[in-house]
């Protein structure tokens, strides 16, 4: 079956099509009926009586066009469609390979802490907005134990981040006592997991302007908001690399842990007292970097994070070939101060390193749906080489 | 280092046909950025060797359906937040790409990386003549200042004489 658009010049050809309208052995079935000149005709018309519609229009010069070839096969699409996401709603509550809203999110922690023992959510700060800042504890047991951090979203707009943070804290729930190296790595370390490090930014990315980075926070004096959250850490901050001025996309903030949503981090690690390794997310740019940002020095530890990050950057790389680059933040990116790895090195977390997850620039922030589940899968591979070197080395 | 005149850099390149991954394609480049904070493009030279895919019959197909619409194309968040371009959209996606290729270019210093963040609105506007006009606003995502920002650009597009930049404005101009 087809459907056609029709355009009338006049009452002379609208009458025809009224003609028409009353063959009813032709059994037309108008979407929209001939009325008026100036309005479209949408008529679908059975395969049999298509090509003798056609040429009754074009014998008397009534313009039409094709609004939809194959009706059946629209149909089809739509079924399946339905079917599929029907599928996804029996099968699971939570679909990993979608982007949510916080509220979804924030539903998904509660169910993973609920359907696993050793799966707590914890909080450890409000934002500016006074939205919680939620944390899922990993761990089976002891009394601070030594200790993996790792966020994503402190930069709001990168939707990947937060979307792999919610399939790996699933994949590491669900795969323990079954997968060997996550079941040795939570017997003995404990795994701290933020998915949303800047809810009111991510917020705001749903509501109001997708391509949003910062925080929300008011700058006095200023008609801009926000502070990029990671130029904001106490490390080189103010440096070269970060603006001062309130209404760029890299203000560093009036001073550091100026920003509610990165002092709840610092005070929290400070307290625990016991991280061996801090990891972040972000994107995009496919690169694992580890510090310095501040300083184009290398770090003490340079040959050992150096020969870290390539051997992670290889296991991400034997899923799919997405090939990550490595190297200090200075070199492979840009200098930039003020940056959360910066400080937790200097603060004597030597394994810290950030990741900027898919892709290269293609779609850059906007990654389609569909990448969400690979992409996360590779770069937990990337991971969990980081970490199982971090265990072996703390035991 | 050429002294007074600005840094050369000399480029071997390999072009991926994102619509036809097998295929790559080799070239050399010759990049001058000048010297001054003056704002002037890069002097670019560029050399394919090989062949690049015929789109003949694609772009015949394109221009034809956009000529034949009554109503003029309006169309906005290409791709939207979560990266989704419908299939019709895909070419005008394609050509804002080119266009953010020009606008790059005359942007461009040895501190910046530009790429296309998302067509924010396109609206098609009819002409007299032979060519397909495409008022676009684009954002434009420059790496080392992490900025987003919006430009206006005119895209004039014919299956023979190609797509050309005939108006250009970026963030703030006109205020």
């Amino acid at each position: 079956h087809q459907v056609l658009r029709i355009k009338t010049k006049n009452e002379e050809e609208v009458k025809q099509l009224q003609l028409l309208e009353s063959l009813e052995h032709l059994e037309l079935d108008f979407w929209i009926n001939p009325s008026a000149p100036a309005l479209p005709v949408d008529v679908r018309i059975p395969a049999v009586s298509v090509q003798s519609v056609k040429a009754f229009l074009e014998s008397q010069g009534i313009e039409y066009s094709i609004l939809i070839e194959d009706l059946q096969d629209v149909l089809d699409k739509e079924k399946q469609d339905m079917a599929e996401s029907a599928q996804r709603q029996r099968s699971s509550s939570f679909d990993f390979g979608a982007y949510h809203t916080l509220d979804d999110i924030n539903a998904e922690l509660d169910h993973l802490a609920s359907e696993y023992s050793f799966v707590e959510k914890i909080q450890i700060g409000e934002s500016y907005e006074k939205r919680p800042l939620y944390v899922l504890k990993f761990s089976t047991g002891g009394s601070k134990r030594p200790a993996i951090w790792l966020d994503a979203g402190i930069h709001s707009r990168e939707w990947v981040t937060q979307a792999s943070a919610l399939w790996i804290a699933n994949k590491i729930a669900s795969d323990y006592g079954t997968d060997a190296s996550i079941t040795s790595l939570l017997d003995k370390m404990d795994l701290f997991l933020l998915p949303v490090a800047n809810p009111d930014g991510f917020v705001y990315t749903h509501t109001s302007n997708r391509m949003w980075r910062k925080t929300r926070s008011k700058n006095p004096g200023s008609i801009c908001i926000g502070v990029d959250p990671n130029r904001n850490w106490d490390a080189g901050f103010g440096g070269p690399g970060a603006s001062n001025k309130p209404c760029s996309d890299s203000y560093h903030g009036p001073s550091a842990n100026s920003e509610v949503e990165v002092k709840s981090v610092v005070d929290f690690i400070k307290n625990h007292g016991n991280f061996k390794a801090f990891l972040t997310l972000h994107s995009y740019s496919q690169l694992l970097m580890y510090p310095y940002g501040y300083k184009c020095t290398r770090p003490d530890d340079y040959a050992e994070l150096e020969s870290l990050g390539r051997a992670a950057a290889n296991s991400i790389r034997s899923l799919y070939g997405t090939t990550f680059q490595v190297g200090t933040i200075c070199s492979t990116i840009y200098q930039a101060s003020g940056g959360s790895i910066d400080w937790s090195y200097d603060n004597g977390i030597k394994y810290s390193f950030a990741f900027e997850l898919r892709d290269t620039g293609r779609y850059g922030f906007l990654l389609p749906a569909n990448q969400i589940v690979p992409a996360a899968k590779e770069t937990w591979l990337g991971l969990k080489r980081i970490m199982e070197h971090v265990r072996d080395k703390s035991s | 280092d050429i002294d007074d005149v600005g840094h050369k850099y000399y480029l071997e390149l390999e072009l991926e046909d994102v619509l036809d991954k097998d295929r790559t394609v080799k070239c050399t480049a010759e990049v001058l950025y000048h010297l001054g904070s003056k704002a002037s493009a890069p002097d670019v030279q560029l050399t394919v060797q090989g062949e690049l895919r015929s789109t003949e019959e694609a772009d015949k197909e394109f221009y034809n359906r956009i000529r034949s619409l009554e109503k003029e194309l309006v169309a906005e968040n290409i791709p939207d937040s979560h990266g989704n371009v419908p299939p019709a959209l895909e070419p005008i996606h394609l050509l804002a790409w080119v266009a953010s290729g020009y606008v790059t270019w005359q942007n461009s210093t040895e501190n910046t990386k530009f790429h296309l963040a998302q067509v924010k609105h396109v609206k098609q506007v009819k002409r007299s003549d032979e060519d397909l006009q495409f008022d676009y606003v684009l954002l434009l995502h420059e790496m080392v200042s992490q900025e987003v920002l919006p430009w206006e650009v005119t895209v004039l597009w014919h299956p023979q004489r190609g797509a050309r930049v005939s108006q250009c404005q970026g963030p703030g101009a006109g205020n």
